[in-house]
């Protein structure tokens, strides 16, 4: 006997599902403003001329890139606190911990696209008196922006998904409040499926457009 | 008078590559240095050095009485502040072989960054400056178009309006005409030339020999990171007294003469 689909029982809950999309944007977006904030020092820090700012950032990204996001957030809410006696809400949690994972990927989106521009550009800029910062705004990320942009918005896929590891440290975003559902309503497939639907269609737009402009952006070349 | 520009045994290597040998050059104000030598013989890196994109590692270039790059103490010297690097590049333009202009600003908005982002200039009194030395380039009529739509000549005649719009005391050509299309190299050098005449210090890196020989009040000839010779054109292009510099002048003359 198959397995018998009830839909209709979960469109009574629309609005957990609501306030789960509505935590997992908030924490999405903030990481990621947080990711942009680490990600430009680390990544142009990366290429520094010092030695020990070289180290430090490379270790960080390294680091990062070489843990799972999941021990990263579990750490931060569990070991931090015995560390340095601060005890993070998970939510404020999460945004940390996912601003710190996604800022290694975004310091080499960085990286790589300041390493895209010509670098007679940087020797242009010299050469009038601007200094390192001011060329970098001025001129080198103005014209690396084009390559950023599809890597960028890929990231930000990634984070938004992401966000669902905030489930383990009992934060209310849409997986955890899905968990909850179906312990109240004994429906996990029909719960999961749904779920499944909710982040496609909030996760699609963005990688359809990172599509779209890569693709305007290699005619444009 | 006392040079602007005094190089005191200049020595840089890259590696185990030692490019300068012991460069030794002064140069007065409102004089037109040519530099010629063969590819990889330290013309473009010594010309680097002197506004420091490139360092450099021992010897000394004083730039109008201040020491370039360096600050010097007890111990010996150290890499100076940036701040300072910047005062002296201020004064100090220089044309890149291959333009390097920036190719996300208009030509009027490429000549006004310099003054305006780093001398603090206000903008109009910018754009009116800016406006004057297009029409000497004559690029008056492209003063809002993109660089990519414009011929190298015209990019190189831009990318001299917007070193010239810093209103330096010095001018640094690294090898300007390399890059273009023969039939653009004319406009380029006639550009240049106006600037002579208008009594520019100027240090100019070529492989034009005829436009060497017409424009500098000397010549400079550099082989393997060493002055090789050190002359007035007239003696240099007629009477080489160096067998390196008449085995080079021998090579590039013969060459132009076998190609149209």
């Amino acid at each position: 006997m198959g397995y018998e689909w009830q839909f209709s029982v979960l469109y009574q809950y629309w609005p957990i599902f609501v306030r789960g999309a509505i935590t997992t944007l908030e924490i999405t977006l903030l990481s990621a403003l947080l990711a942009l904030v680490i990600g430009l020092p680390a990544g142009v820090g990366k290429e520094a001329r010092m030695w020990p700012i070289r180290c430090v950032c490379s270790v960080y990204i390294e680091v990062i890139r070489g843990t799972p996001a999941l021990v990263q957030i579990v750490w931060i809410y569990y070991c931090l606190p015995i560390i340095l006696g601060v005890q993070l809400s998970g939510k404020t949690t999460m945004i940390v911990a996912l601003g710190l994972h996604a800022g290694a990927y975004v310091a080499e989106i960085f990286r790589a696209g300041i390493a895209s521009v010509d670098k007679g550009q940087f020797a242009a800029a010299k050469s009038i008196g601007m200094g390192y910062w001011q060329s970098l705004r001025r001129i080198i990320l103005p014209q690396a922006v084009k390559t950023m942009i599809p890597p960028f918005i890929n990231e930000f896929a990634t984070l938004l998904k992401l966000t669902t590891l905030g489930s383990a440290i009992a934060v209310y975003e849409l997986l955890h409040e899905s968990n909850n559902l179906i312990a109240s309503i004994y429906r996990p497939l029909e719960v999961y499926t749904f779920l499944a639907v909710v982040f496609f269609m909030i996760t699609y737009p963005f990688i359809y457009m990172s599509l779209r402009l890569e693709r305007r952006l290699k005619r444009g070349e | 008078m006392s040079a602007l520009v005094e190089i005191q045994d200049v020595k840089k290597s890259f590696g185990s590559n030692e490019v300068l040998k012991g460069v030794s050059i002064a140069v007065e104000p409102h004089e037109v240095l040519v530099v010629i030598g063969a590819s990889g013989s330290g013309k473009s890196t010594l010309l680097k050095c002197i506004n420091f994109l490139e360092t450099y590692d021992e010897g000394r270039i004083v730039f109008d009485g201040k020491l370039v790059g360096y600050k010097e103490n007890d111990q010996g010297r150290d890499i100076a502040p940036e701040s300072e690097t910047r005062e002296i590049r201020k004064n100090i333009g220089m044309v890149f072989q291959n333009f390097n202009l920036f190719p996300h600003k208009s030509v009027l908005e490429n000549v006004i960054e310099g003054p305006v982002q780093v001398k603090g200039v206000t903008k109009s009194e910018a754009i009116e400056y800016a406006d004057e030395l297009l029409k000497k380039v004559g690029l008056a009529d492209k003063r809002d178009a993109r660089p990519s739509t414009l011929s190298g000549g015209q990019q190189q005649r831009a990318a001299i309006a917007r070193s010239l719009a810093m209103r330096p005391k010095l001018m640094l050509f690294d090898e300007p005409t390399s890059a273009l299309d023969p039939e653009l190299v004319g406009e380029v050098l006639a550009t240049i030339r106006g600037l002579a005449e208008e009594g520019m210090t100027m240090i100019i890196v070529t492989h034009e020999m005829a436009f060497a020989r017409d424009v500098a009040d000397r010549v400079i000839f550099m082989d393997d990171g060493i002055v090789a010779e050190e002359a007035s054109p007239e003696e240099i292009f007629t009477n080489p007294k160096a067998q390196r510099t008449q085995d080079f002048l021998a090579r590039v003359l013969n060459q132009r003469k076998v190609l149209p």
